[in-house]
């Protein structure tokens, strides 16, 4: 694991040069006395009264996309699994998707803490920006719900609905190719995914996410991760550039160091 | 070349049915394509929907109407050579993303607009990518890294909204024909929402290094009613081997 923490560290302070944030002071944000945004303010509410979780938000820790149950120990995996995550630990995470430009998947495009991501709150639908490979999400709340077949996808099909004051969002119709974090824990296309957003006040999300994939592991289990705000800023473009970034990307066989 | 791609990216694609509340509907249940154009609640237009321009001539050119393209003599030389290759060496062949405009005119891939009052978002199908556009009050950036979509800053003429864009690189195509740009591109969008079911685009190419003056075009959308956006993620390993050039 420490060595995943300096490949960690490797990448980014190469992505962290690439990237030049914007400073932007937004409207909308209560303040302290001094001008700087106040995160322990309330969570403001959406015009339907609902908590508004749009705001740009950025994992609280790194060690989740090293490890998404990292406060949890051993997820409970079938004997497969295991053995696929085990041989995926000791070739140090190569072969992951997001090597070949393709998206992390849910959760750990979120989990990725040099790339926050925006949500956008709208009455029938959610929408999260990644600043990742610039992709999106949609979870649909205009009352749908999932259609008959889908195709499977990286990111799912996403219906939520409010529960009190959080949203609960589910997701299915997954390929089994992403991985739930960096190192790989694995999934299969059974996988169904409920997250439970809790904007707690202006600045910190909590979301709690529940995998459940008997195929995979033996029952649901879950985690729960904490987001800051990332006030006054913006995303920005992060195309991933595959000619480009191929020669950065690690891992322990065939790729090259830098 | 194009109708190839487009045949290809049709057979990974699978819409979804979904009916759609508070759209307006003919006695058949079909939705009404020429009711009138939706409000937002602070009364502007609402452009909220999918679209698309089944024509594929505007993705091979933007200027397929017959407009004269002023070319600056290097941009014309470019435009000539990746016409006679066929454009092998468009960035989309590479999984690296269409540019403005041409990113919303693949016919299969339509793209949805997500009208707030402080941002409205561009969910382009095509590879799954976004746009921001800003009308929270903010100007552009002091200094931004050159990009491929560009930072958009959008403001309401009448019933007509404003996009202005800039901060690109120099490397998206206009259209898959190869209209190249410079780094000095500077677009404008116009778009008005006709009726529920029609969508107006104007773009306005200013880009001095690349054109001798500015040059417009002008595009119509439909609404692609009662569906919804598909994944599209390129997958480079997978999909290079389909791609095809000269």
């Amino acid at each position: 694991m420490r060595t995943l923490g300096v490949i960690a560290i490797i990448l980014m302070v190469s992505c962290a040069a690439a990237a030049q944030w914007v400073n932007l002071t937004l409207p909308n944000i209560p303040r302290t006395p001094d001008g700087k945004p106040n995160l322990a303010a309330p969570a403001p509410k959406a015009p339907d009264g609902k908590p508004d979780l749009s705001g740009i938000w950025r994992v609280a820790s790194g060690k989740y996309l090293q490890n998404i149950a990292a406060d949890l120990g051993e997820p409970p995996f079938q004997p497969w699994a295991a053995a696929l995550y085990k041989e995926r630990v000791a070739v140090l995470g190569k072969g992951r998707p997001s090597e070949g430009c393709i998206p992390h998947g849910i959760p750990d495009g979120m989990v990725v803490r040099n790339f926050p991501f925006k949500i956008v709150q709208t009455p029938g639908v959610v929408v999260i920006l990644y600043e990742e490979f610039n992709h999106f999400r949609q979870i649909f709340t205009d009352g749908r719900g999932f259609p008959p077949e889908t195709s499977e996808s990286w990111f799912g099909y996403s219906v939520g609905k409010w529960e009190g004051n959080t949203l609960v969002a589910e997701t299915v119709g997954f390929n089994d190719k992403s991985w739930l974090d960096d190192p790989g824990h694995p999934h299969s296309e059974a996988l169904r995914v409920t997250e439970r957003f809790q904007r707690r006040d202006f600045g910190h999300m909590d979301i709690q996410i529940t995998f459940d994939d008997p195929k995979a592991y033996t029952k649901p289990w879950t985690v729960t991760i904490p987001f800051d705000l990332y006030a006054d800023t913006e995303l920005m473009e992060s195309i991933c550039e595959n000619e480009k970034d191929r020669p950065n990307m690690v891992g322990k066989q065939g790729r090259r160091w830098r | 070349m194009n109708s190839t791609a487009t045949a290809i990216a049709i057979l990974f694609l699978q819409w979804v049915n979904v009916p759609l509340p508070n759209t307006p509907r003919t006695p058949d249940g079909n939705p009404n394509l020429t009711a009138p154009v939706p409000k937002t609640p602070d009364g502007k237009p609402d452009l909220t929907g999918i679209w698309r321009n089944p024509d594929g001539k505007y993705l091979n050119n933007i200027a397929a109407d017959g407009v004269q393209v002023p070319f600056q003599p290097w941009a014309e030389a470019l435009y000539r050579e990746r016409q006679e290759n066929f454009s092998k060496d468009r960035p989309s062949g590479r999984c690296l993303p269409h540019g403005v405009p041409d990113i919303m005119l693949v016919p299969a891939t339509p793209f949805k607009i997500i009208q707030t009052p402080v941002v409205t978002l561009m969910l382009l199908e095509n590879q799954g990518h976004f746009r921001q556009i800003f009308t929270d009050g903010r100007g552009f950036p002091k200094e931004t890294n050159p990009t491929w979509l560009g930072y958009s800053i959008g403001k309401w003429e009448g019933d007509t909204f404003v996009v202005d864009s800039t901060g690109f690189n120099d490397l998206t195509y206009l259209d898959d024909g190869g209209h190249p740009h410079s780094d000095a591109y500077h677009s404008i969008e116009r778009f008005r929402r006709r009726d529920f079911g029609h969508l107006d685009y104007e773009i306005t190419i200013d880009d001095p290094k690349a054109y001798t003056r500015t040059w417009k075009v002008s595009i119509p959308f439909e609404l692609f009613p009662d569906n919804e956006l598909m994944e599209a993620v390129c997958e480079n390993e997978r999909d290079f081997e389909h791609l095809v050039g000269k």
